[in-house]
Order: C-alpha cells, then sequence, then structure tokens
C-alpha cells in the first residue's frame, strides 16, 4: 500500500467545520410589527383611516370596543378547514359589520393545533384563514379589505395538551388591519 | 486465529492505481464490529481530547468497539510494534502526533496501523489553527472511516435546526455530533425547517417577515441572505435538486397549496400540481426525476409520489391516518417519514415502491426526520424528554439519542450534504 503524506490544508470550507463558519445575521429591529400579532388577541396594530371616522358616527375607540365584542375566533374541526354551520351566524354579523364600517380592513389568521407537522399545519391554516375570508367575500365583503396570514400551529392561543385547548386552537383570529 | 475472520478480507478495487483492503464491509449484514485502539495524540496537550473525539466519531458508528486505554502497553510516542496489540484482541490502531509550528498553527500526522498484517494503513498530515482541534480530529475521523471501510463519513456534517428563544424561531447550526451549537439567523417572526443545497454551501428556508411567508436562501461563502420567492400567500420550501438548478416548493397563491418549482437560475415559477386540496413539503429524488410529497387528497394526509413535472401521481402510503415530512435519502433507496401511529408520531422509512415499511421510534412524539450523508443515520426531532429536542438513530432506529443542548426547544433539524 502506497504511504502518500498528503499535506492537506484545512481550507475553510464550510462543511469541514472550519473558522469560518461564523455566519450571522443580525436580528430585524427589535420592536417592528412583527411582535403585535396576535399576542392573546390583544392588538395594538388597529390603524383607522381618522378622516372617514371623523363623518361616520363611531369613534376610533367605538370602532375598537365594537370589534372586540363582535370579531370573535372562529373554531374549526380537526383537520378541517370548511367554516362549519355554526359558525356561519358569526361571520354574517362579521360581514354586516364590515358592511358598514368600510373603512375597516382585518388581516385573518389561520392557526392550528400542535399535532401533525409544521408544514402540513401552516397549509391548513392557509386553507381556514382563506375558507374564512371567502365565506366573507360571498357575504359582499370586498376581498381587498380581507387580508390572509398562516401562522400553523407557531402561535397556539392554548398551551395544554388537551382535545379543549386543542379546539381553541384550531382557530380563525381576527386583527384589524388598516 | 479469530482475528483474522474479524477482519473481512474483501479485495476491492476502489481505484485505478490502487487496491485498497476494507477492513469494515458496511453492508455486509452479518458484520463483525472491529476492535480498534485510538492512542492520545502525542505533543500537545490537546492530544487526549483529539483522540477522545476521534474515538468518539468511530463509536457514533456502532461499527467499532473499543479497549480501555489504561490496559495499553504500548505509548503515544514509542514507533507501532504490532506484538504490543495482539494481546489486547486489538486490530487496528490509531496513533498521531502533533506539533505547534512557529505561527502557532498545529502539524498533525496521524497514522493507522493493521496489527493483524503488521502493517500502516494510512499516514496522513494535517495543518490547522490550534483552536480548531474539534473540526480538525473529526477530518482525521473522516479520513481513519475511508481507509477502513472504503466509505464517506459524515464526522465533518453540520445539522441545521430551529430553535426558540421566547417567542423567537431562529435557524442554530451544530456538529453532527451537537458540539459547537451556533445562532445564525435571527430574522423574522416564525422561521421553518431549513433544507441544504447538495454543495452544503447554501441553506434555504421559509420565514415569515412583516406578515408574509417568503422562501429565502442563506449563502455561506458570501455570508448574504437572499429573498427568493414572496407570492403574498402562504409560500413554504420543500427541496433544491442535487445539481442545484431547481427548487421545489408549496405556495397556496392559486388557493390550495400546490406543488410549484423554481428555476434558480432564471428564477421561473412552473405550477407543478393543480389539486383543490393541500400538496406541501415535496422531496425530490436524487436523480431528480422524481418527487415524494404530502397531500391530504383522503382529508387526511398521505405520502405520494409525482414526476418532478406533476405526472404519474400515485398514493405510497396506506397505513397510517397522518403521515408527513418525507425525505429522499442521497442514495435513492429509502424515504424517511414522521406518521401517526396510536395518537402519537413516529418516525418510518418505506422504499420508494411502497415497500418495506419500517417503524423507527416508539416513545413520545417523533417527527421531522433527515437523513445523514451516507444515509447510515437519521436526525429527527423528538419531545420524549418533555421538551422538544433534535435527536440521532442508526437508520434501523438504533442508537436514540438527543443531540441539541438542553436549554434550547430545538426542532426541524436537517442534515448537511
Amino acid at each position: 500500500m502506497k504511504h502518500i503524506i498528503l499535506l492537506l490544508m484545512l481550507v475553510a470550507l464550510f462543511v469541514s467545520g472550519c473558522a469560518t463558519t461564523d455566519v450571522a445575521v443580525p436580528d430585524d429591529k427589535k420592536g417592528k410589527d412583527i411582535g403585535k400579532i396576535s399576542k392573546d388577541g390583544k392588538d395594538d396594530v388597529v390603524k383607522i383611516d381618522r378622516d372617514k371616522i371623523r363623518d361616520g358616527a363611531l369613534t376610533e375607540e367605538q370602532i375598537r370596543a365594537q370589534m372586540a365584542s363582535l370579531f370573535k375566533d372562529i373554531y374549526f374541526g380537526y383537520n378541517r378547514h370548511d367554516v362549519s354551520e355554526g359558525e356561519k351566524a358569526n361571520l354574517r354579523k362579521i360581514a354586516d359589520w364590515l358592511l358598514k364600517n368600510a373603512n375597516v380592513s382585518v388581516l385573518i389568521e389561520g392557526h392550528c393545533d400542535e399535532r401533525g407537522s409544521n408544514e402540513y399545519n401552516l397549509a391548513l391554516g392557509d386553507q381556514r384563514a382563506q375558507s374564512t375570508k371567502n365565506f366573507l367575500v360571498s357575504l359582499g365583503v370586498p376581498a381587498s379589505r380581507l387580508e390572509t396570514i398562516s401562522f400553523g400551529k407557531e402561535k397556539p392561543a392554548c398551551m395544554e395538551r388537551s382535545e379543549e385547548c386543542w379546539m381553541k386552537n384550531r382557530r380563525a383570529h381576527f386583527v384589524s388591519s388598516k | 486465529m479469530s482475528v483474522i475472520c474479524l477482519l473481512a478480507a474483501v479485495l476491492l478495487c476502489l481505484t485505478n492505481d490502487a487496491a485498497a483492503r476494507i477492513y469494515i464491509d458496511i453492508n455486509s449484514p452479518g458484520l463483525k464490529r472491529l476492535p480498534i485502539a485510538v492512542v492520545d495524540f502525542a505533543g500537545i496537550a490537546e492530544g487526549t481530547e483529539m483522540a477522545d473525539i476521534i474515538k468518539n466519531d468511530l463509536d457514533f458508528t456502532g461499527l467499532f468497539v473499543f479497549v480501555n486505554k489504561n490496559a495499553f502497553i504500548e505509548s503515544a510516542t514509542a514507533p507501532f510494534s504490532p506484538d504490543n496489540w495482539r494481546p489486547l484482541g486489538i486490530d487496528a490502531v490509531v496513533k498521531g502526533t502533533a506539533e505547534v509550528e512557529a505561527d502557532g498553527s498545529l502539524a498533525v500526522v496521524a497514522s493507522v496501523y493493521d496489527v493483524v498484517e503488521s502493517s500502516n494503513i494510512m499516514k496522513k498530515k494535517y495543518s490547522s489553527k490550534r483552536d480548531q482541534i474539534r473540526p480538525l480530529a473529526h477530518k482525521i475521523a473522516d479520513d481513519i472511516y475511508e481507509a477502513l471501510t472504503g466509505q464517506k463519513s459524515y464526522f465533518g456534517s453540520k445539522i441545521a435546526f430551529i430553535g426558540q428563544d421566547g417567542d423567537r424561531k431562529s435557524i442554530y447550526l451544530m456538529d453532527y455530533d451537537g458540539q459547537r451549537v451556533k445562532k445564525i439567523v435571527s430574522k423574522g417572526d416564525i422561521t421553518m425547517k431549513p433544507r441544504w443545497s447538495s454543495d452544503s454551501k447554501k441553506l434555504y428556508y421559509s420565514s415569515m417577515r412583516n406578515r408574509k411567508w417568503g422562501i429565502y436562501v442563506l449563502d455561506f461563502d458570501s455570508v448574504s441572505e437572499d429573498k427568493l420567492y414572496s407570492s403574498g400567500a402562504t409560500d413554504l420550501i420543500g427541496d433544491v435538486t442535487q445539481d442545484g438548478s431547481y427548487m421545489l416548493f408549496s405556495s397556496s397563491l392559486k388557493g390550495s397549496p400546490n406543488i410549484y418549482r423554481m428555476n434558480l437560475g432564471t428564477k421561473e415559477v412552473t405550477r407543478v400540481t393543480h389539486s383543490e386540496n393541500i400538496d406541501v413539503s415535496p422531496s425530490v429524488s436524487p436523480d431528480g426525476k422524481s418527487v415524494v410529497y404530502v397531500a391530504d387528497k383522503t382529508t387526511v394526509p398521505q405520502l405520494y409520489i409525482m414526476t418532478t413535472d406533476g405526472t404519474d401521481s400515485r398514493r405510497l402510503t396506506f397505513e397510517g391516518s397522518y403521515n408527513t415530512t418525507p425525505e429522499w435519502s442521497r442514495a435513492g433507496d429509502q424515504i424517511v417519514f414522521s406518521g401517526r401511529e396510536g395518537g402519537r408520531f413516529q418516525i418510518y422509512t418505506i422504499k420508494p415502491n411502497g415497500t418495506e415499511l419500517k417503524q423507527l421510534t416508539d416513545t413520545g412524539n417523533n417527527e421531522e426526520p433527515s437523513f445523514s450523508p451516507d444515509g447510515r443515520l437519521i436526525t429527527f426531532t423528538s419531545d420524549r424528554d418533555g421538551v422538544k429536542g433534535v435527536y440521532v438513530m442508526m437508520a434501523n432506529g438504533e442508537g436514540q439519542k438527543r443531540i441539541s443542548p438542553r436549554n434550547i426547544r430545538a426542532f426541524g433539524p436537517s442534515w448537511s450534504h
């Protein structure tokens, strides 16, 4: 067998794991509106067109108060993303309100319980948000006022491992956006 | 003697000019573990640490047995003599010396000896910074492993994973043995399980930034991040072809989450599936011709295989009611995935033709599996200890152990190539 003496320069190749692997992408500026989304439903990102409010009957505070009482989470069955009959009454009330308050736009967040893969749950949460949006659109709310985003199982409302908790997490959650 | 039969004396022509002896035929079903001694390296204080890292690497493979070094007769500086090792039942001996150069760097020579044949199997010289003992020892272990088995190892490989501190999910990197943990990407509110390019110089991941999902790529050479795609809907990376020409991903830009592919040269996006259901998590075969993915055509997620252009879709999994996160092995012979059994998630492997379904885990919930470069190991997420962590096991399910640090909630591991 040949005794080849190799002078292996340990080039700073990434996988060989040398010193220059210290790659760091800096943090976002802290406190961007990212962290303000749906923390226990208390949102401070409400942006309402003040000029339009002046013309209408409601103050910004009144709008906030009405939304807080009206825009309840819409719940879904396990591994389901269709709007159940039981939730349609809530969505009809929400649609009526949105039709009366044309200056308010809404972000609909889709959420899932903790079971199953993160990626499949993000897709499922996406579909929950979209079917909620589609139902509101079918009631006449302009699609342009309804944005959707999926959080999958990444932001549960309830942290315990129980059917009761999972039910609370399979939800569409409303956030007033602008 | 029995020592002789421990050496699987298979002669293979590995290259044109040399016939190398294979000391361990790792594909042999009746594999016997090779008794090996790793002597502390002479010359520097870190010599013991180097020998320990090499020994741990070799031990991780399950292919070797070791003798307590207190029983060694021959010192690190003494010349190799087979008579010092035969009484201990040792077949192979690793020895090394290190010298500190004028500039403070290390010059290391590592050798492997065959006790039975009284021969030198490997002798290699290395140069390294003194604070890079760990990667250097992994490199030496790589070469020893290759000299003894004829196969490439994974000792220099990395595992990227998602770590959670507080509300934020960031990408971390660690050595395959759980050492040298480092946070590398903490942008974005939520970042999902990353995927490696086949040269391991790039990492692809989905991240939510300013309330929008997007697919990003981190280039380790240029130390920069780029946004590859963001439709405004839910865009999730699946895989990158081995030749680096295409990225497969899922997007709900047309309503239902479907599979798309992007030409990474032209950035042109082509729709691959056209279903009304959820299609996510595509993983491409090593030849780039087939894709395994998750679809809930039957209302529950199952694995399907189709061609890369979306034709000939066929169902792969029929057992279990919730099968997700498939990954194709780099040899192409296995698909590893997570499936639900009795209310909990377990890791399974299956052949691409749907045969030989094997359950590999049975404790806690186990998800998001990823093969080592050689396909001999699988990393995965488990909550068996209460908090989610990154684990490693042999591809047959043996030797399951946690490798991520206990102070980080860790999941979504992806093994470099």
